[in-house]
């Protein structure tokens, strides 16, 4: 079930929302346990018995975990079942929110192991931990520490439910109001052909689809905040303005944060660090992009796009010496134009067209067939979208909502704009493709 | 703190919810009426009666009814045609309907199917949706053929579509109102994929029909070429919904009795783009519905094999 789906929106919140405020403070991560397998069956009922196995052999083997023997069986065993299903089929096959729940349990298992937290005694609390349908299919990657006291004791009040509505409403926003919509410029270039298309709409398109990918998972993120904290839960952030980065080092700070943090804390920390000398800094941040492409995908792309982040990475440790922050203009620049070559790499799996692709955003591979005012056409169609979508990037928006969202008229701005959302999938069907005019 | 104020955005978003629910009633209406939604509801009723008008209009005018009751000795060729385009192979014979039989009219004027050049399209007109669009960007004919194109154009509104880019003037008038000031020799139209959740065969071919008699009467000069509806990817074809090819040749099949080899003819650009599946090639789309851009040119050339020789 998607968030940003009618079958979610208009019946399995409200009144699974209704029943959790309603149930005792005893049984409420019962219901909510319940309530998780039911939107977990909804969108992959043939794995649903690998998601409650996972949770209950985990469950066991941290209670038990004693010695390092037993921590490295236990983490082979959660890895090697995500590698499986990553491998399998290409990714085909792979149960949903996998990457996510197993990262969590790895987190957990280390952190039990470290005693860094106690292991759950409750198995239902330890299901509520991993699968509490806010971050399930798709983060935050939330360690067991930062909810544990949560998980045991929280408050749910009407200030919390609607605190949360707000801000699940505001992702909501982002993802059917900006990225549904600059989605099928994207969808427009892919029709006519990557080698059809004018450079300048390669890199318009390239923008468009960077804007895209964050607007869909911010608004997704925000979304999973906001349940949370309709729930009573405070969930990590995924983001911190990351296109107002000066470096790539300090983009990948800022975009998916909890995944950033989980490579730094069980991979890149373990492995020495950047305190070993500048050698083994190089490898160990190797290490950690090899490791993040393969996460995101086994096709050749994500090795490209994760090999060449870190290659700039690396590039930017040596420069950043004597730069020092002067002219973040120029950083600025050199970000925005950085970015959207990299998404490409990360956006197209069939190499063939990948080349192609970037040989058009850098004239290096002749046009077929261009029409040559595209661009043009493109902008007239989207630029109202991509400007909206530019300054949604910078902190502005945010502030005028924390502004105005105890206020009465921000409220009826989020109340209508959630109707409006309602109405465009309500148009559109969950997919903005499937009812597209031909 | 009063029960309201404390569940003040609750309560907010109910209201907006329920004025939302009253109005979207009449919302959804409009929003169906333009979309074509996938639900294959009858059209209302307000433009039954205007193509109603228009049948009526064209049964005075006489041809197209008439073709309608006797074409079946008239139009042998085509079925032939037909039958070989299910089973698909070299196919020399020209899709053109209507060849055989201005045989046995000597009286008339011999028509002739050849090979063109673009200049051949200088005095063309091309109506249709989204594939349209596509031959407009990328078919090299924007500066030489005129082209009353848009993403979603049905047949239904074919006429009132407020498309038409007319020299000198800056807002786009109707396909009915550009039609009665310029006129063209060749008329291609190709629509019909996105009705196909609408209606049925035979009402489509009927409003079919009635375009066609209508486009005739405003230009009575020129050949109008009715493009079968291009079909999908055998995989696009298999996704489930109202979108298949078995459908789309359904109504092709219907299309290609409205030609009377005169000054209506039936033409198949499927047999340049399709696989032996009877499907669009995999490769030559990315959405398994419009070609790219590349292989426009496939379905151009098939238009300059297949045109109709004016003297």
């Amino acid at each position: 079930m998607l968030f940003s789906s009618i079958e979610f929106l208009l019946y399995f919140l409200p009144v699974f929302i209704l029943i959790y405020m309603i149930v005792p403070q005893k049984l409420k991560n019962t219901v909510l346990v319940l309530g998780s397998i039911i939107f977990y069956a909804y969108g992959d009922s043939l794995r649903l018995w690998l998601l409650l196995m996972s949770i209950f052999a985990n469950y066991l083997l941290a209670r038990i975990l004693r010695g390092r023997v037993v921590l490295i069986a236990a983490l082979a065993a959660n890895i090697s079942v995500l590698v499986i299903f990553k491998y399998y089929q290409g990714g085909a096959m792979l149960p949903l929110g996998i990457s996510f729940y197993t990262f969590q349990v790895v987190s957990y298992l280390v952190d039990v192991y470290r005693r860094e937290v106690p292991a759950e005694r409750n198995m239902i609390d330890f299901a509520a931990y991993i699968m509490m349908f806010p971050k399930l299919i798709m983060g935050p990657i939330t360690s067991y520490g930062a909810i544990r006291q949560q998980l045991h004791h929280r408050s749910c009040s009407a200030e919390g439910l609607q605190e949360g509505m707000k801000l699940f409403i505001l992702g909501l926003a982002g993802k059917v109001l900006l990225a549904d919509r600059l989605a099928l410029l994207w969808q427009e270039v892919q029709v006519a052909g990557f080698e059809s298309i004018s450079t300048p709409l390669a890199w318009i398109a390239a923008v468009a689809y960077s804007l895209e990918l964050y607007f869909d998972f911010l608004g997704y993120s925000l979304m999973a905040r906001g349940l949370g904290e309709m729930l009573g839960l405070r969930l990590p952030e995924n983001f911190r303005y990351p296109y107002m980065a000066v470096s790539l080092r300090e983009f990948y700070r800022r975009w998916h944060m909890t995944l950033g943090e989980w490579f730094c804390k069980y991979v890149y920390i373990p492995l020495g660090g950047s305190r070993r000398g500048e050698f083994r800094t190089i490898c160990n941040l190797l290490a950690v992009w090899l490791l993040t492409s393969l996460w995101h995908g086994i096709t050749w792309n994500f090795l490209i796009w994760g090999m060449g982040i870190c290659l700039l990475i690396i590039l930017e440790r040596q420069i950043g010496k004597l730069w020092k922050g002067k002219a973040p203009a120029v950083c600025h620049l050199y970000l925005w134009l950085v970015i959207p070559v990299t998404w490409m790499c990360f956006a197209i799996s069939d190499l063939g067209q990948l080349r192609i692709y970037l040989g058009r955003m850098f004239g290096l591979i002749p046009g077929m067939a261009v029409h040559a005012g595209d661009w043009q056409k493109a902008l007239g169609n989207y630029g109202p979208l991509l400007l909206v979508g530019l300054v949604a990037c910078t902190p502005l928006i945010r502030g005028i909502y924390r502004k105005l969202k105890k206020r009465w008229i921000g409220m009826l701005l989020l109340a209508l704009c959630f109707w409006l959302c309602i109405h465009r999938i309500l148009v559109e069907g969950n997919n903005p493709f499937l009812y597209f005019d031909f | 703190m009063r029960w309201w104020k404390k569940w003040s955005f609750v309560i907010m978003l109910g209201i907006t919810g329920i004025v939302y629910f009253v109005t979207d009633e009449s919302l959804t209406e409009m929003t169906r009426w333009e979309r074509m939604d996938s639900a294959g509801e009858e059209k209302p009723e307000e433009e039954w009666q205007l193509l109603e008008s228009e049948m009526t209009f064209t049964s005075v005018s006489g041809d197209p009814l008439a073709q309608e009751e006797g074409q079946e000795p008239k139009l042998p060729p085509q079925e032939e045609s037909l039958t070989e385009e299910t089973s698909p192979g070299e196919q020399e014979e020209m899709p053109v309907s209507g060849t055989a039989d201005t045989e046995s009219m000597p009286d008339e004027p011999q028509i002739r199917i050849g090979r063109v050049e673009d200049d051949y399209f200088s005095d063309a007109l091309f109506l249709g949706d989204s594939r349209t669009v596509g031959m407009y960007e990328y078919g090299g004919l924007e500066d030489i053929a005129t082209f009353y194109a848009s993403t979603g154009l049905t047949i239904y509104k074919l006429f009132d579509a407020q498309i038409a880019e007319t020299p000198g003037e800056k807002e786009k008038i109707t396909v009915e109102e550009a039609l009665q000031q310029q006129s063209f020799r060749k008329i291609y139209i190709m629509v019909g994929i996105n009705e196909m959740g609408r209606g049925t065969v035979e009402s489509f071919a009927e409003t079919y029909g009635a375009a066609v008699a209508h486009l005739q009467e405003l230009q009575p000069e020129a050949v109008i070429y009715i493009q079968a509806i291009l079909k999908v990817t055998t995989e696009r074809s298999n996704q489930g919904d109202y979108i298949n090819n078995e459908g789309i040749e359904a109504r092709n099949e219907a299309l290609s009795r409205l030609a009377d080899g005169k000054k209506v003819f039936y033409l198949d650009p499927n047999q340049a783009v399709c696989d032996e599946d009877g499907g669009l090639v995999q490769d030559y789309t990315f959405d398994g519905v419009h070609l790219k851009a590349k292989y426009i040119g496939l379905w151009k050339e098939y238009l300059k094999d297949n045109a109709v020789l004016l003297d």
